[in-house]
């Protein structure tokens, strides 16, 4: 059985997943609400889910896509307890605001 | 044969083990120590009488012991530098004389210090102990390196000593002055010992390869030198050098302009003043010229130097002793001005008559301060000479003791400052009749010679003679043994050691070989090559000239006159003190009173000095304090400013944090980017 | 986005280093070579071999399409799941006087509220 190859050059889909990343990148540094701030993490993590997939097809090896799942299911787990730590943000400052805790600091 | 010169070492131990065990267990023991300083003085006193004995049957040493330091090119020479032993006859005789006299001191303390009642005599012992060994040491030093080291710890022991009663306001002032004053000198001397290293790599005093025989071969020809200051002439060199070597002289002697600390010396207690300020230490530094009188002799220029500041020292510390009204002051001006005396007979070429000058003012001068202790403490330590009075009748044997030590002083025949003070003017006048300089040093002294005999008389009278003035002085306490025998030994010695160089009596009656003193440093019985008194004579600038009637014709002169002259000022003070009730006929002297008490103003001058100098130590203080620690402070300053800038970047907003990762990934990138070549 | 606080004046910064990062990304890429081209098998059916590669069953060539095993990764991740349920809920959960207080108001385990129903 012969191969299919991707009419997409692996370049594009690079691109794409750095573009998505960056995007996910000025989302972090720019957003002050904590619920978008991890947003644009999710932003990011997909990503390099990308990058994953369209080199799993490229080579022809399915440790690409199965990487990708593990990031998804991990990227779940991290957003679940990075809510919690924002309900107790919220709790202790009134708001969601990430330019406001600032004790940790000089 | 037994080597005694392997126990050379022995004669300046003894005394440092006597200093361990004062400092150590004197406490314990009953004396403080005293009987520890007796044994090992009396021993080193005997091995030095031994000694003596062996140079007289026809040995030396010139030995080095342990080399502490050779290296290859360290400098323009290899230098190697060592302590070492030089036995010759002037060093025996030295070694006699500072043993015997310390010896004494040791049995007058017991009655000084001890029957007095003073506290803290373990480390008055400790300090006595060593003192003597240092000055051994000294005196049997082989090169000037080690001599320096010595010169150092004598003048170390001697503010010990002075600042005994430190508890007082005094002592410990005149022991820091003492200090001092003699460290300026020795800074100079310190110069010298390197400028000779440098010069000729050697310190050696004696044998081929010393300095002295380096200076004179490379002087006419036959030899070189390691290395000179550049563009500078081998001749002005030495004397440049041996001007250096002088300002420890001259402080250690007490010469002017250095002489202001030995006054103030006398704050220490009597005995320390007759070993240390009478007759050893400020010995130390006649002592040095005459070691190095094989070098001294190769620069006329040096010479009149020495006999210059000599003479004027000499007529000036007398004129100063004229008006004193404390037994002790008298006899510290009257040190002062001898040692004058001793410098104007080194530097008038008279290299016999300063040694023989020397030895007899350390016996009458050491005799004087310990009668003058006698009286102290029958005075229960009243200084003051207005106060004493009569005393002749009630101190026998001081009186006597004391009376021969002042004429021995004075210059009166036959006792002994009689023989050595008129050799020394006749080799002044001899030599300076074809050299017009050194008659300035011989007038100088001449002058000085009614002056001494004045106030040394003016003294004798106001002490023992006339009515007692004062109740302690009707009433005095007595003194024991131990101050009257040392002060026995000592009066018996003033009246014959003028006997062991009768050269008058020599030249005039034509009697060879009584010239004791002069055949024994002219190497007759032994001695090392090279340092014998003819050598000195030779190398030295100096002719001898006369007068009418030739030789002896001078010589009955110049003993006339110095006689005729002591005798007149013997006289003067006779009809003015030998009286029951004197008067200060100081007052009579108006203005000038007040300078000569005041001692020319010189101790002002100097303090006045030290204080231009504090201005100049502020500066350099300034300089230290800002620029170096400066310059460290900013150091740590910069750290700090640093810091605290650098960690406002922890500011605790996370999009903060956020942007550093991302700008420091995107250099990272950049960096390996560019150097990996992914770019391309 | 109104209720996007974000403020025009800090946002210049971060849009120069985002495009930045994105230039050397991009720069990177393009230039990169990359090797033989091998895709997967046509009739390949990709799900399957993804279980196969869960499970690591793919060494025993049940599927066509090369893989790694995952099994431990895949047990790690199950357990890291749990974990964060658990993390989630106690930090959601916030007691006073012995019950279970709400981000609102204390919540009654039938569902009902204290105070009343209506708030």
């Amino acid at each position: 059985m012969t191969a299919v190859a991707s009419s997409i050059p692996p370049q594009w889909y690079l691109l794409l997943a750095a573009g998505v990343f960056c995007i996910g990148l000025f989302g972090v540094l720019t957003r002050r609400d904590a619920l978008y701030f991890l947003m644009s993490i999710e932003l990011m993590m997909n990503a390099a889910n990308i990058n994953f997939v369209a080199f799993a097809l490229y080579y022809g090896d399915l440790t690409g896509q199965v990487f990708a799942l593990f990031v998804i299911a991990l990227a779940a787990a991290e957003v679940a307890i990075g809510i919690g730590i924002i309900l107790v943000l919220y709790r202790n400052f009134g708001v969601t605001d990430v330019t406001v805790p600032t004790e940790m600091r000089w | 044969m037994i080597d005694v010169f392997s126990y050379v070492p022995a004669i300046v131990l003894l005394p440092f083990f006597s200093f361990l065990i004062a400092l150590g267990v004197g406490k314990y023991l009953p004396k403080g120590g005293a009987f520890g300083g007796i044994a090992a003085t009396a021993g080193s006193f005997l091995l030095s009488l031994w000694v003596l004995a062996t140079v007289a049957g026809g040995e030396a040493a010139n030995r080095t012991l342990y080399t502490w330091a050779s290296a290859g090119g360290i400098g323009p020479t290899d230098v190697e530098l060592s302590f070492g032993i030089l036995i010759d006859p002037l060093s025996a005789l030295m070694l006699v004389i500072v043993t015997l006299v310390a010896l004494l001191v040791h049995v007058f303390s017991l009655g000084y210090m001890n029957d007095e009642g003073e506290t803290g005599l373990p480390r008055y012992y400790a300090g006595l102990g060593l003192f003597t060994a240092s000055m051994l040491g000294f005196v049997v030093a082989d090169n000037l390196l080690m001599a320096f080291m010595f010169f150092e710890l004598v003048g170390l022991c001697s503010y010990l000593l002075i600042g005994f009663n430190f508890r007082e306001p005094g002592p410990p002032s005149a022991a820091k002055k003492a200090f001092l004053v003699t460290r300026f000198g020795d800074y100079f001397f310190l110069i010298g010992v390197v400028a000779v290293l440098a010069t000729f790599g050697t310190a050696q005093f004696a044998g081929e390869g010393s300095f002295p025989a380096l200076a004179d071969a490379a002087l006419n020809g036959s030899g070189s030198v390691a290395w000179t200051p550049g563009g500078v002439e081998l001749q002005t060199w030495l004397t440049v050098v041996g001007l250096l070597v002088l300002g420890g002289v001259v402080g250690k002697s007490a010469q002017f302009p250095l002489h202001t600390w030995l006054p103030d010396a006398m704050e220490g207690p009597t005995p320390v003043s007759a070993l240390i300020h009478a007759a050893t230490m400020v010995a130390a530094g006649v002592y040095l010229v005459a070691r190095m009188y094989g070098f001294y002799a190769l620069s006329p220029t040096a010479l009149a130097v020495i006999a210059f500041i000599g003479g004027f020292t000499a007529l000036f510390a007398a004129t100063m002793g004229l008006v004193k009204d404390e037994l002790k002051q008298v006899l510290a001006y009257s040190t002062i001005s001898q040692y004058g005396y001793m410098m104007l007979a080194l530097g008038a070429g008279g290299y016999v008559a300063a040694v023989f000058h020397l030895t007899t003012h350390a016996f009458f001068k050491a005799l004087l301060f310990l009668g003058a202790g006698a009286v102290i403490i029958a005075m229960h330590h009243n200084e003051d000479m207005w106060d004493m009075g009569g005393l002749k009748s009630k101190m026998p044997v001081t009186y006597y003791t004391f009376l021969a030590g002042s004429l021995a002083l004075a210059g009166i025949f036959p006792f002994a400052g009689f023989w050595s003070k008129d050799e020394i003017l006749y080799e002044a006048l001899v030599h300076g009749l074809n050299d017009p300089l050194l008659l300035g040093g011989y007038l100088m002294g001449l002058l000085a010679v009614p002056v001494t005999a004045f106030y040394t008389f003016r003294m004798v009278f106001l002490t023992f003679h006339g009515e007692p003035r004062s109740e302690t002085a009707r009433d005095p306490e007595p003194v024991r043994w131990n101050v009257k025998g040392p002060l026995t030994v000592l009066g018996t010695l003033a009246v014959v050691t003028g006997f062991i160089n009768m050269v008058p009596v020599q030249k005039v009656l034509g009697l060879e070989g009584i010239d004791i003193l002069h055949r024994w440093l002219d190497n007759e019985w032994g001695g090392i090559e090279g340092l014998s008194s003819h050598h000195y004579a030779d190398l030295g600038p100096y002719s001898s000239g006369s007068l009418v009637g030739g030789e002896v014709g001078t010589v009955l002169v110049g003993a006339a006159v110095s006689l005729g002259l002591a005798l007149a000022g013997l006289t003067v003070a006779w009809r003015l003190y030998n009286v029951p009730s004197p008067t200060e006929h100081t007052a009579k002297l108006g203005g000038i009173k007040d300078v000569l008490y005041n001692n020319y103003y010189l101790d002002e001058l100097q303090v006045w000095l030290a204080y231009r100098t504090e201005d100049i130590a502020g500066g350099a203080n300034t300089f230290d304090q800002g620029i170096i620690d400066g310059v460290v402070n900013s150091v740590s300053s910069v750290s700090l400013f640093g810091g605290s800038r650098v960690r406002r970047l922890q500011s605790g907003v996370v999009s903060q944090y956020a942007m550093l990762l991302t700008l420091g990934l995107i250099a990272l990138l950049l960096a390996l980017g560019v150097t990996g070549g992914w770019f391309l | 986005m109104s209720n996007d606080d974000s403020r025009s004046r800090g946002r210049l910064v971060p849009a120069v280093a985002v495009g930045l990062l994105f230039a050397i990304m991009a720069l990177t890429v393009l230039s990169a070579d990359f090797g033989e081209v091998a895709a997967f098998p046509a009739d390949a059916s990709i799900v399957h071999n993804i279980g196969y590669a869960l499970f690591n069953l793919s060494e025993y060539e049940l599927g066509s399409v090369p893989s790694e095993g995952f099994l431990a990764a895949f047990l790690i991740a199950a357990v890291a799941l749990d974990v964060a349920v658990d993390g989630a809920i106690y930090l959601a959960k916030r007691e006073k006087d012995g019950s279970i207080v709400s981000a609102m108001s204390t919540v009654l385990t039938d569902g009902g509220r204290e105070g009343g129903e209506r708030q």
